[in-house]
């Protein structure tokens, strides 16, 4: 460890002076090898990095970027997709409309992810999708919902897991093309969304700990995984109240494969497996 | 809070060595235990019921933020780094890879030499690349046990070795020497 506990409550302090990010409730040990990276990325001390917070803008946005940290891949842990697309999904598919909400949706591929399935399912048209993050930089990559072939190649087995594929009948095979959904440029390493899966999607900048509702509407599936493994157990609390004022009676709330709820707010939930429903 | 945590780290060929010291350990064992161990990425069912298979004790792959149990085994969950928080509770991330590493031993080691000083152990056991060599060194630098399983009967002595470099290692063991070290605690 370089720097002390002392010292990340300094730069904790300088963030919820010179801006409105609040990262008093972060998980302690991440967040302290985030703000060490700055140190060494940008060949800070405490006092300068304090300094560049207080002068610099753009240098602070940046640096909030550099500590939120962004990982997801198309149908990551396929056990998760089945669980949407026979336990979850169903429960809404007779509604006119199904309100989704990716809360904290990195670049993307959760969201395409998702689509491609509600597209299977034949409720894409119906659902209307929202998703956000802290970091407009990652919201821009998933707007374009572009992203490297190359580096997605691993989950192409996972699409056809959850996709073509049905764990409770192992004779049932439909051969949906990933071609369908993107346009694949080997040699240059790209694949790209059809421009209906990415015409779809509103994203939104939002900072989970402000708890401020961007899209003024009421969900009935919130995703938010890999999220709260950043908060400590009191914010964790707190956010997943937030999501339960934000459900529609009986909506859904998944939550990444190694989060649960500790706390009493669980008591507001239905634990169904690996997802929640609002009592 | 416990007198001893014992964390261990191990990487190819390290598997056949862990699951004979489960299977050593009583049911009784008064310290937890965490193992970080690198695994291939798509194999990500079936691990930890190989391991649980010989083992007296339970072993978990934990939530994140969970409580710290005496007697408890906690395996770092696949493509999850795992902390060891003040509280005595874990935490995971999903940052970035370490050492090519997710979950990484070194962040394992390290925040367990951070929160519990002196009462840490911390093993090395077979592997092939040099994560946990700088997790043991600071393992060392705050006054905790260091532990390296013998060269001579590692299938790979890199991670052993990087070690052994990295730091100095109180005892350089073989894993009966490791399992008798572990009861006697």
């Amino acid at each position: 460890m370089l720097i002390t506990p002392e010292d990340v409550q300094k730069i904790i302090l300088a963030y919820k002076r010179y801006s409105t990010y609040q990262f008093d409730d972060y998980s302690e040990k991440s967040f302290t090898r985030r703000v060490e990276k700055i140190l060494i990325d940008y060949k800070l001390d405490i006092p300068s990095y304090i300094n560049r917070l207080r002068s610099d803008k753009e240098f602070l946005e940046q640096s909030m970027k550099d500590i939120t940290v962004n990982t997801t891949e198309l149908f990551r842990d396929p056990k998760i997709w089945h669980t949407l697309k026979f336990r979850v999904l169903p429960r809404y598919s007779e509604q006119d409309s199904i309100n989704i909400w990716h809360a904290g949706c990195s670049t993307g591929q959760e969201v395409y992810s998702l689509m491609i399935l509600l597209n299977e399912m034949d409720l894409l048209e119906k659902a209307n999708i929202y998703a956000s993050d802290i970091n407009e930089d990652v919201l821009e990559v998933a707007r374009s919902g572009e992203y490297k072939y190359r580096f997605n190649l691993d989950y192409l087995e996972n699409y056809n897991q959850v996709i073509k594929k049905n764990p409770y009948n192992f004779d049932e095979f439909k051969d949906v093309p990933f071609e369908k959904y993107f346009d694949v440029d080997k040699s240059k390493d790209r694949m790209k969304a059809k421009s209906f899966l990415r015409q779809k999607p509103l994203f939104r900048k939002q900072n989970l700990v402000a708890q401020n509702n961007v899209f003024y509407t009421k969900f009935d599936l919130i995703l938010c995984r890999n999220v709260l493994i950043y908060f400590n157990y009191e914010l964790q609390n707190k956010t997943i109240d937030f999501f339960h004022s934000l459900l529609f009676n009986k909506g859904s709330l998944v939550l990444g494969v190694h989060e649960s709820m500790l706390g009493p707010i669980a008591s507001k939930y239905i634990k169904k497996g690996i997802y929640y429903i609002k009592k | 809070m416990n007198d001893k945590i014992i964390v261990i780290g191990g990487s190819a060929g390290s598997f056949q060595i862990i699951t004979k010291i489960l299977s050593e350990l009583p049911k009784k064992f008064p310290y937890p235990i965490f193992l970080c161990l690198h695994r291939l990425k798509h194999v990500r069912t079936g691990f930890i019921e190989a391991l649980t298979i010989k083992s007296n004790l339970n072993v978990i792959e934990p939530e994140d933020k969970v409580h710290i149990k005496s007697g408890n085994i906690y395996l770092a969950p696949a493509n999850y780094h795992m902390y060891l928080e003040l509280g005595n509770i874990i935490s995971l991330s999903t940052e970035p890879a370490v050492n090519h590493s997710r979950p990484a031993i070194d962040l394992t080691f390290s925040s367990a030499a951070f929160n519990y000083k002196t009462k840490v152990v911390g093993i090395i056991l077979s592997g092939a690349n040099r994560d946990g060599a700088n997790g043991i060194a600071d393992v060392h630098k705050e006054g905790g046990i260091t532990i390296a399983q013998s060269l001579e009967e590692c299938q790979v002595r890199t991670m052993p070795e990087a070690a052994i470099n990295a730091t100095e290692i109180d005892y350089v063991y073989t894993s009966d020497e490791i399992i008798s070290y572990l009861l006697k605690l």
